[in-house]
């Protein structure tokens, strides 16, 4: 990487670019290698993050913060969240940086509605989800605004949960983080999968949950969403459980930013998902879960006014943590071993 | 077994009442059949459930044999054979008309595992030489079908023939009641053939069933049974036959004759006016055997006889296959579609399991595929083909009966118990040899006019699901296997005993519709069906083929996801719901139903 290279192309994105990137940027450059329809859009570097702090001199301010916080006590870490997200607010983005951004903006069409979201290192792996630390500014137009959305991603760093959270299982590392920026999908509906069922454990399922407009009221859980449960195998419906979904979020009618709607009283129960729908779901979960070699909860919109398999976009990947293993079989016993324990004979476990 | 219930309940077997006009129903039935004071402290705490899978309309005083019987030799293998270690048989008693059973549980840990080393040997035995043993199973069978076929029920002439004068024949009172006890005894040997693979072939199964379960929580029941089902089954034959038989009738250009609303008769006087159609009729003819001894119904009972007793069926199904073929409808059964599916499921869901698992699910899927034939087979060959003949044999008895003025028509001998048909043979013999006058043509006809009439009476009352106590847990396995009856549908029974308007039961073929119902409760009902209503009845028999190509979906009382009407639904992709326990009981005729064949559920709309 040149001494300003900050950003790359989503697709240029691989698993390794994970320390560089961060978790969410590396999963969706994955995700383009593997052929899945991801908006497209770029990253920006942890570099871009360290440069802000450098040229902005907060890196003697942060640290003092830091060490004058007890990660026990909330109002400390309440103040120095405050302290250090307030210099920061105030703290330009780096002239390289905010060019470089606004090149690759640029390249995603005039003034595009774009979403930025965190990209957190370490963030999506197997082990942990960062919770608190995963910011996302949706229908973000203009370069400025891109900017302004990138930084409070940065801020978001500093978010008292974030601070938290970071204290409890790091080495003391500095914190750094990457962001991802990426078109928006004008999405009619939109929801969370995942390639196997979390509750039962089962791996022949794809679990679907569905709403209405942005992913936010799923991801937010702000709607109880339509619940699909889906064979991998034959592609049938195993239970479908349509919901009321009372709001939405829609782009706002000024053209930025999101804002969360009733959902017209008519809609709300009505299924957000046909057959159709589900099948381009299934498809895509497969291709995704082939490709990773593991389960992936993934986040998924459907644009307006577009068909499918189209109109269908992943926006993010990651491993399914917890997942609940099936009961299975006891170990070590034939099949006529358990022929014979189903009459109530034989060993049992 | 009994437990304090949280679930509900069922009414005790003791205060349910006798239907006004039914008084005395009691004569039909043996005296341990009853729900008696003797053993009420014990009879009362058990759980007696409907066997509405076998025994849907009242028992008639004969047919009772096939509770006897049958009950005999479950219990045998089950208990004495293969020593099951926590069940032993299944008792029965009847409520005004109706047969609720109930298993024997086996409590005592020291015994469960004496039994269990039985267990071991003998059924590991079954499993190990099963080709062997259902070999020599077929021709055990076959032998007993063609024995019924020549027993011979003799004739009582004037005078004994010259044979028992000069010859060593033996007397025609020895050889009528030598024939009667033989009758007897083919029936007894049925019923042992018929549960000696049974339990067995059930077992593997479910055992394969609860393996797939384990591993893949999520798993449809109708993709396990798509697994295991063979493809070319003895049932589906006679079926297919028609279906041939069809195609003939256009391919020949005889199809004219296949007009709706014609008798078979009538189709048949059209036919011989041609050298084509006596040519169909020849080729029907060598169909006949043994493919027409389908049964038309699939309780244990002498009204269901066969199609070749009655025709109507077979015929409305060729003039509705010839129909389907004229407006270019494929009525083929989809079978290299169906291998291939239950193939590809196999390989798919396997891939989807670790190493230890998908040892044991390639292990039991082999097993299930290698014992599930019989369990398949044995219904053509004991139920339909055997017990139709069967059933005519002891016809000819009756016959006997009406030539010498006991009864008026020769099915008046299946409302007499076979402990008083050979009372009445006793008689008949009795006074043919002595010469004197017989009181039987006095003292049998208005016997059996009353028990007619009972019939039809209780016919009219709905039998609860169940009754006594409700069980904390369903245990063993027979009842599991055989009637589907688990803790979760006996949970159901109890919730729903006040009512409402949502049924539940086993999803047992998917999909979800809305429509008309019609309520099925015997053989005779079936030309009812019209197109696209929802069939709702006690249990299907493969008999019934024919209007599952009319129907939208399908509704039964009992039944499990291998049940007749499971297998047919997903054939022919009608969304079917089994094992409700109450549908016939709560749905009407006519009333718009909805059909949910994913979750399990029927709601009664209106």
């Amino acid at each position: 990487m040149s001494a300003t290279g900050h950003t790359l192309q989503l697709a240029e994105l691989r698993r390794g670019d994970n320390a560089s990137f961060g978790g969410k940027s590396a999963a969706l450059g994955e995700l383009i290698a593997a052929g899945i329809p991801v908006p497209p859009g770029f990253a920006v570097s942890t570099s871009a993050f360290r440069a802000f702090v450098d040229e902005a001199g907060l890196g003697g301010m942060i640290a003092a913060e830091m060490s004058r916080m007890s990660p026990g006590d909330v109002d400390s870490v309440g103040a120095a969240s405050h302290a250090i997200s307030q210099a920061m607010r105030f703290a330009p983005v780096p002239d390289a940086v905010r060019d470089e951004v606004a090149r690759r903006y640029a390249e995603l069409g005039a003034e595009a509605p774009v979403a930025v979201r965190s990209s957190a290192l370490g963030e999506d792996s197997q082990d942990a989800t960062f919770a608190g630390q995963q910011e996302t500014y949706l229908w973000v137009r203009g370069a400025d605004h891109v900017c302004d959305a990138l930084r409070d991603c940065w801020v978001s760093l500093y978010s008292p949960p974030a601070i938290s959270y970071r204290a409890r299982l790091s080495d003391g590392e500095e914190p750094a983080m990457g962001v991802a920026v990426q078109l928006m999908v004008d999405a009619e509906v939109s929801g969370v999968l995942f390639t196997c069922n979390p509750v039962s454990g089962d791996p022949s399922m794809v679990a679907v949950n569905a709403s209405w407009g942005l992913g936010l009221a799923v991801v937010g859980g702000e709607v109880t969403p339509d619940d699909y449960l889906v064979s991998k195998v034959t592609r049938e419906v195993v239970r479908a459980h349509v919901h009321s979904k009372d709001v939405q979020y829609v782009p706002d009618a000024g053209g930025r930013g999101a804002v969360r709607v009733d959902v017209p009283e008519a809609r709300r129960t009505v299924a957000c998902l046909d057959a159709a729908g589900l099948d381009a779901l299934v498809d895509v979960a497969g291709r995704i879960e082939r490709y990773f070699g593991s389960h992936q909860d993934v986040e998924w919109a459907i644009a307006r006014d577009a068909e499918l398999p189209a109109s269908l976009f992943i926006v993010q990947s990651r491993p399914v943590t917890a997942v609940q293993r099936p009961a299975g079989t006891p170990a070590a016993t034939s099949a006529m071993a358990l022929v014979l324990s189903a009459f109530g004979a034989g060993k049992k476990d | 077994m009994a437990a304090p219930s949280t679930v509900g309940s069922f009414p005790s077997p003791y205060e349910i009442e006798t239907p006004p006009g039914c008084e005395g129903w009691e004569e039909m039935y043996p005296y341990y059949g009853r729900f008696d004071e003797e053993r009420r402290e014990a009879d009362e705490q058990r759980f007696w459930f409907w066997n509405s899978m076998h025994f849907p309309v009242p028992m008639p005083a004969f047919d009772a044999i096939c509770i006897d019987t049958a009950y005999q030799a479950l219990g045998s293998w089950q208990n004495r054979v293969f020593a099951v270690p926590p069940a032993m048989g299944i008792d029965w008693r009847c409520i005004n008309g109706y047969i609720y059973i109930s298993g024997n549980p086996v409590l005592d840990p020291e015994k469960i595992a004496e039994r269990a080393g039985h267990f071991e040997k003998r059924a590991g035995y079954y499993y190990e030489n099963w080709d062997e043993l259902y070999g020599k199973w077929r021709t055990k069978m076959d032998a007993l079908i063609v024995e019924l076929g020549e027993l011979e029920v003799p004739q009582l002439g004037e005078y004994e023939p010259d044979e028992v004068a000069f010859g060593d024949q033996q007397t025609s009172y020895v050889s009528v009641l030598d024939a009667y006890r033989n009758a007897l005894r083919l029936h007894d040997v049925m019923w042992q053939h018929h549960f000696e693979f049974l339990l067995l072939g059930y077992g593997a199964y479910m055992t394969f069933a609860e393996l797939c379960k384990a591993n893949l929580p999520d798993i449809p029941d109708q993709h396990i049974a798509q697994m295991v089902a063979g493809l070319d089954v003895l049932l589906f034959r006679p079926d297919a036959e028609l279906r041939r038989l069809a195609r003939l009738a256009i391919d020949t250009g005889v199809d004219p004759a296949f007009v709706e609303g014609r008798s078979p008769e009538e189709i048949d006087a059209e036919l011989a006016q041609s050298d084509a159609g006596l040519a169909w009729l020849a080729e029907l003819e060598s169909v006949k055997e043994p493919w027409f001894h389908m049964a038309t119904g699939d309780g244990l009972y002498h009204t269901y006889t066969s199609w070749l007793d009655d025709p109507r069926i077979p015929y409305a199904s060729l003039i509705g296959y010839v129909g389907a073929l004229k407006a270019g409808e494929n009525i083929e059964r989809p079978t290299d579609h169906i291998a291939q599916e239950r193939d590809r499921l196999a390989t798919e869901y396997g891939a989807l399991l670790g190493d230890e698992a998908r040892q044991g699910f390639d292990q039991l899927l082999t097993l299930s595929r290698t014992v599930f034939p019989y369990v398949e087979e044995h219904k053509f060959l004991c139920d339909y083909w055997f017990l139709t003949s069967w059933w005519n044999k002891i016809r000819e008895f009756g016959d006997l009966l009406v030539t010498h003025g006991f009864f008026e028509h020769r099915d008046d001998i299946f409302q007499l118990s076979r402990l008083e048909v050979y009372s009445a043979l006793d008689e008949l013999l009795l006074t043919w040899a002595t010469g004197g006058q017989p009181r039987g043509p006095k003292y049998w006809p208005p016997i059996v006019a009353r028990r007619r009439e009972l019939l039809a009476r209780l016919g009219d009352w709905t039998p609860p699901p169940a009754v006594g106590a409700v069980p904390e847990a369903v245990l063993d396995p027979a009842l599991i296997m055989l009637w589907g009856v688990t803790t979760q549908r006996v949970h159901a029974w109890a919730r729903e005993q006040e009512g409402g308007s949502e049924l539940t039961g086993t999803a047992a073929s998917p999909g979800v519709v809305e429509g008309p119902a019609r309520v099925v409760k015997t053989v005779g009902e079936i030309g009812d069906v019209r197109d696209g209503e929802i069939l709702v009845c006690s249990i299907t028999s493969p008999a019934w083929a024919p209007i599952f190509s009319k129907i939208q979906a399908a509704v039964t009382d009992i039944g499990g996801v291998m049940s007749h009407a499971a297998i047919v639904c997903r054939e022919y992709g009608v969304p079917a719901v089994v094992g409700t326990g109450r549908a016939t009981s709560s749905i009407k005729t006519g009333q718009r139903i909805r059909v949910d064949g994913t979750e399990g559920t029927v709601t009664i709309l209106e």
